[in-house]
């Protein structure tokens, strides 16, 4: 797979397509970030594992003036690049993405519906895996299933690291950080801390599952996400990512109100 | 836009998690976690994701000063540093080479403390070298080196997760050691048993089977208790006690009248507790213990790490995976600046300064004559400076005027020196005394290695240029040692520093800078043919027989009276680390725990008239601060909890220096105060 990457990033290098490519490198045995300027850079370039590249694209993208930056993106990128355009906080003029589908492993860890992008450039698709944990806990009674969750949100030591690597976590003023939703007690955090955090992203979440790969005590967070989108989906009839003309359903976009006609 | 991502290590506790600092022309803009690391598996706590914000803070000292008629001036590093070397010699001509003191900085790199403590040997002639691992773990370098021969932890922080029960007693890990504590609490889900040992109800003893929740200062007792019960229930490993270990008689003979009603009138530890604690903790299959601060920063600072090695005998949980006694060490580099010698009785390597032949090899390398007398701890430095007896001290990164017991005796100290220069990279408390202050850069200005509380070495990599006109420790050492003449300073790079360094401590023998590009090793790695030791003491100890040592309860040394009825226990919050200097210039940490706050039992504030939130006066003995009180159940009634990092409510001002007699440590978890309305 690197080398197929490899090969059509070398291309759009040489081509002048792009000015960058984003991704990641191998130096000794890590995998470490890097934007390749250069077609000759690309002899240690790496796909694996599954890195939130959004995130990193997002944060650097102030920084990139005019560059046009190529990326791997595997389904969920995708889908996380078209709702961070949506809100204008990157350009899809100036990004070429290269669509990469997940293994069947990948699929299964990440218990992913849509293991592949829109165009797939690299990798075969297959198929899509329910998540079980959202299933049975669907099946659960309400005062079950919020006993679950605060036996997990219990072990929260409020790291933030669900919220620092979600591609889509971008309010300017972080209602986390704002004592009037989260009291600051030390640990573990109030319950609010979590649903004010799964309610913030809930309609531009694309189940990447990048806050549960990140929690340090495993809280099962990617199923929180589901059961949400589930509600979102079945009550508004909205998926994040998928139409990139339909309006997001809980953010209001103050300043920056959405494109009526994408160009 | 150039942009960078450059993989280090991170500069708080001593989990030893590796992340990428993201660098964009050539500011450090963020921190990414790494998921090939093997601490961290791209995770981290909310320090490391903010290691990245101190850094290129507006606050830095960016020029040595140099301090005249009270106020700091700015000088040029040549008359700075001529100036320090010029003073250090007349304070030396005039009063002898051991009236200089140096502290060394556990925030510093392996090759950083190995040159201060040369220097100060080599350079200065003394063994006067000693930093703050004296008030975190000397308790354990001495307490483990003497029951097991080494006096690191015995096991990797890999191993928790997979422990099947783990005792975690005097350590808020998922505060003190985020990564090392969420590794427990999954242990705990994959149904491991947990017991956490703590006079306060911290968020991991929250999760914990059992909550023991005895009286500070009674950890001995307790232990002694549970390993009472072990023998009396025949949960003893007989043929680990019979092959591995000597001494098990006298040890068995001195813990045969703590019986659970005696341990219960001791540490106030419910009998059934007890019993339930020493069964689930003998009869899993791996049992490993966790501790900290809370066994070390005590009077008995030795005898309870030797109570928990004791423990750990009885029961065969040390050499094998998965088990052991581990000592959870508080900063980045800790472990390492007590492997490179910055300690008053060793060289590198643990190797004694009263052993003629290691002082013959270090005469050899470094070629001059050496001191076989050991030099002072940090506690000792201080009262000999109070005394007159200590005349000039040089301090790298080291904050005394918020970290060492009893404040005001601190300054007192400090102003009777004759001389004080101060290497750091903001303007501590501690530096405003100093008469000259030269500007250090951060972890992340600079290559090096840092030692993980595991023993783990890993690269510390540099990933912009020094802030300002601020240099390397290890430069700044350099120029200090020219600046005396000496040779044996000119190393052009941290590599050449390391080289020397392992090439002189057997532990480090087999590392490089070229291995550890490629790996993390754990040591003991003496050749370049060991793949390091990430466990202890398997098969043998590394003195041979691990020794039992018979101990008793002795009550610390100052106990609540009439007059000054609670007591103190000190300790850290997650989001500020140690005295602030760093984390207080996050915003983000800074956000979460912004004031000092006094834990206070609801009943104990009642009777005073405490109301949550209120202003309260806290005194001693020798002094008194003013906070807010936090009032709940997080205490036991009579115990009231106050995080060190504030200066302006600096609990180090109420703390007792009172000291373990053999570690030198102070016990900053007891000592008696008064609480009441401000």
């Amino acid at each position: 797979m690197k080398e197929d990457a490899a090969k059509i990033c070398r291309r759009l290098l040489d081509s002048r397509e792009v000015d960058g490519v984003l991704g990641l490198e191998m130096v000794g045995n890590i995998p470490t970030p890097k934007v390749f300027a250069q077609a000759d850079d690309l002899g240690r370039f790496e796909v694996e594992p599954v890195f939130p590249i959004v995130t990193l694209l997002r944060n650097i993208w102030p920084f990139t003036g005019k560059e046009r930056i190529a990326l791997v993106v595997r389904g969920c990128h995708e889908l996380a690049i078209k709702e961070l355009a949506k809100r204008e906080i990157v350009d899809l003029k100036r990004i070429h993405m290269v669509g990469m589908a997940c293994s069947e492993e990948q699929a299964r860890t990440c218990r992913c519906l849509r293991p592949y992008p829109t165009k797939t450039d690299i990798g075969t698709k297959v198929k899509g895996v329910e998540d079980e944990l959202a299933k049975s806990l669907r099946k659960m009674t309400l005062e079950e299933r919020g006993r679950f969750w605060e036996e997990q949100f219990k072990k929260c030591n409020k790291c933030y690291g669900c919220s620092e690597n979600c591609p889509v976590c971008v309010c300017e003023d972080c209602a986390l950080e704002d004592c009037a939703f989260v009291r600051t007690e030390g640990i573990p955090p109030s319950k609010a801390f979590h649903i004010i955090r799964a309610y913030h992203v809930a309609d531009k979440c694309i189940e990447c599952g990048e806050c549960e790969r990140s929690c340090p005590v495993a809280i099962p967070l990617r199923s929180l996400q589901r059961m949400l989108a589930d509600d979102i989906k079945e009550l508004f009839g909205y998926q994040a990512g998928m139409d990139d003309r339909q309006s997001p359903v809980v953010t209001t976009l103050e300043d920056a109100p959405l494109k009526e006609e994408s160009e | 836009m150039n942009y960078r991502s450059v993989l280090t290590t991170c500069p708080y506790c001593g989990c030893g998690c590796r992340f990428f600092l993201q660098v964009v022309d050539g500011k450090l803009v963020g921190v990414q976690p790494c998921k090939s690391d093997e601490i961290s598996q791209g995770r981290l706590c909310i320090k490391g994701y903010n290691a990245h914000a101190f850094v290129q803070n507006k606050d830095r000292l960016t020029d040595p000063l140099v301090a005249r008629d009270g106020r700091f001036e700015k000088a040029a590093w040549g008359d700075a540093v001529e100036k320090i070397a010029s003073e250090l010699k007349r304070v030396r001509e005039k009063y002898g080479p051991d009236s200089i003191q140096v502290l060394t900085s556990a925030k510093c790199t392996n090759e950083e403390n190995y040159l201060m403590q040369k220097f100060a040997r080599a350079v200065i002639g003394t063994n006067n070298v000693d930093h703050c691992a004296r008030l975190c773990h000397a308790s354990s370098v001495v307490g483990l080196a003497s029951t097991f021969g080494s006096g690191a932890m015995t096991n990797s922080s890999l191993e928790f997760e997979d422990a099947k029960c783990v005792f975690v007693i005097g350590s808020n890990t998922l505060e003190s050691h985020p990564l090392i504590g969420t590794r427990i609490a999954k242990a705990k889900e994959k149904g491991a048993k947990l017991i956490v040992a703590d006079p306060r109800r911290t968020a991991l003893a929250e999760l914990a089977d059992i909550h023991i929740q005895q009286r500070p200062g009674t950890d001995i007792a307790l232990v002694n208790g549970m390993i009472h019960l072990i023998l009396a229930k025949g949960l003893a490993k007989k043929e680990f006690i019979d092959s591995r270990t000597e001494n098990f008689e006298a040890m068995a003979a001195s813990v045969k009248d703590y019986t659970p009603e005696k341990v219960e009138r001791i540490t106030g530890v419910p009998k059934e507790k007890l019993e339930k604690a020493a069964e689930m903790y003998a009869s899993a299959p791996a049992s490993s213990i966790a501790y900290a601060m809370g066994i070390t920063q005590h009077t008995t600072g030795v005898g309870n790490v030797q109570s928990l090695a004791n423990l750990a005998m009885v029961t065969g949980n040390i050499g094998k995976p998965f088990a052991g006694v581990n000592a959870l060490r508080g900063q980045n580099n800790v472990q390492g600046a007590c492997d490179m010698g910055a300690l008053p009785n060793v060289f590198s390597g643990y190797q004694p300064v009263t052993d003629p032949k290691a002082v013959e090899k270090f005469e050899a390398a470094w070629n001059v004559d050496l001191l076989d007398k050991p030099g002072l701890t940090v506690t000792d430095a201080m009262n000999a400076a109070h005394e007159g007896k200590i005349k000039a001290m040089l301090v790298f990164g080291e904050n005394p005027m918020i970290s060492d017991p009893d404040i005001n005796h601190v300054r007192e100290a400090l102003e009777k020196l004759e001389f004080l220069a101060v290497v750091d990279i903001f303007m501590t408390e501690t530096a405003r005394l100093a008469d000259v202050v030269l500007p250090a850069s951060s972890y992340a200005e600079k290559d090096g290695t840092f030692t993980a509380t595991d023993r783990r070495v890993q690269l510390v990599r540099k990933a912009i240029e020094p802030v300002g006109d601020s240099k390397p420790d290890w430069q700044v050492v350099s120029l200090l040692a020219r600046a005396f003449g000496s040779k044996g300073f000119e190393h052009t790079s941290p590599r050449e520093v390391f080289e020397e360094a392992a090439s002189l401590t057997p532990q480090y023998a087999g590392m490089s800078y070229d291995r550890l590009e490629n790996e993390t090793l754990c040591w003991p790695c003496p050749d370049k043919s060991s793949k390091g030791t990430p466990i202890l003491h398997i098969g043998k100890f590394a003195r041979g027989k691990g020794l039992f040592i018979p101990l008793g309860h002795i009550d610390p040394a100052e106990l609540p009276d009439e007059k000054f009825d609670l007591i103190l226990t000190t300790g850290r919050v997650l989001f500020q680390f140690h005295t602030g200097t760093m984390t207080r210039r996050s915003p983000k940490l800074e956000r979460e725990a912004p004031e000092p706050l006094v834990e206070i039992n609801t009943a104990d504030a009642a009777s005073r008239g405490i109301k949550d939130g209120a202003l309260v006066k806290v005194s001693s003995r020798r002094g008194e601060i003013k906070l807010k009180a936090l009032v709940g159940d997080r205490t036991a009634q009579g115990v009231v909890f106050i995080a060190f990092h504030y200066a302006e409510a600096a609990a180090n001002v109420l703390t007792i220096n009172a000291l373990d007699p053999k570690a030198k440590i102070p016990e900053f978890k007891v000592c008696a105060v008064s609480v009441a309305r401000a």
